[in-house]
């Protein structure tokens, strides 16, 4: 009988010794992965580009497709 | 939906590193770190000298993404690979995976004390609000939703350095190839790219290096 109470007794205190292992709440919500806001939105400041609507997917990829053209010096001189 | 990607011409570098300046200048890139970087092969040999441009290749399948511990990588829907600093713990994993070299950390604290992971973002910032000085001072300029592209593509001034999506930038590439071989450059380069890197069909395969000739190499 005294043995079983002792290993009773030991179990308790190790759960509440692995208690402390564990992450609290609030701990793992501030890790918790943050979703991104797509690009196409737009952003908050005054370096915005004329020419699309943010919150508009397809002006965004457009006007970003014209962007990627410039790049190519065929299309830019002919 | 567009899948963000770089190219380097190598044909095009010269070794400016106008790119590494634009990058450091437009995201305000901390001393000891350099997100994108120039590296010469044949470097002093007349003919054989090649530049390219490398920062990080935004990897379809990200070995940083796959080996961090706390999972602090994710994808855009335009295929950006970012991180979020908040999460990052600065382990080095990342680094050690990387082919490109591309994950970077400051050490200026003793016993080798790590920063946060710092890299390129395609210049599309990171998980705080676009635009925002918060982001800005973690990650650097989000150009993206300013609809704008990677400044150091942007102001190449050779274009050897393209970004963008992906099918853009490699049928602008592929256009080059066709001129270079049109012009005499290259002949029998069957598909862009390929025949460049590793030279034009019926080429013979390179010989591996006999062991006896690497040093420490067991044969």
């Amino acid at each position: 009988m005294k043995s079983t109470f002792k290993i009773l007794g030991a179990c308790l205190v190790a759960g509440i010794m692995l208690t402390a292992c564990s992450e609290p709440p609030e701990i793992a919500a501030k890790a918790a992965k943050r979703p991104d806001v797509a690009p196409y939105m737009g952003a908050d400041n005054g370096f915005m580009t004329k020419g699309w609507t943010p919150g508009d997917q397809a002006s965004w990829a457009e006007a970003i497709n014209k962007r990627n053209q410039r790049q190519s010096e065929y299309s830019r001189v002919k | 939906m567009a899948r963000m990607k770089f190219i380097c011409d190598t044909e095009r570098c010269i070794e400016c590193n106008g790119c590494v300046t634009a990058c450091k200048n437009e995201n305000e890139v901390p001393w000891g770190i350099t997100r994108r970087r120039v590296v010469t092969v044949n470097d002093g040999i007349i003919g054989q000298e090649k530049s390219i441009s490398v920062a990080c290749m935004h990897c379809s399948d990200a070995p940083c993404m796959a080996v961090c511990p706390v999972d602090c990588f994710y994808r855009t829907d335009e295929g950006v690979v970012l991180h979020d600093k908040d999460i990052c713990i600065g382990c080095g994993y990342c680094s050690f995976a990387c082919p490109f070299g591309a994950p970077q950390f400051l050490s200026t604290g003793a016993f080798g004390v790590r920063s946060k992971m710092d890299k390129c973002t395609f210049c599309s910032g990171g998980p705080e609000a676009n635009g925002s000085v918060a982001e800005f001072e973690k990650y650097g300029r989000n150009r993206l939703a300013e609809g704008k592209l990677p400044l150091c593509a942007e102001m190449c001034s050779t274009k050897a350095l393209i970004g963008g999506d992906s099918e853009v930038i490699s049928a602008i590439y592929a256009k080059r190839v066709s001129v270079r071989e049109s012009n005499g450059r290259y002949p029998s380069t069957d598909i862009f790219g390929w025949s460049t890197a590793y030279g034009p069909s019926g080429s013979p395969a390179p010989t591996p290096t006999p062991a006896a000739k690497i040093p420490g190499a067991k044969s």
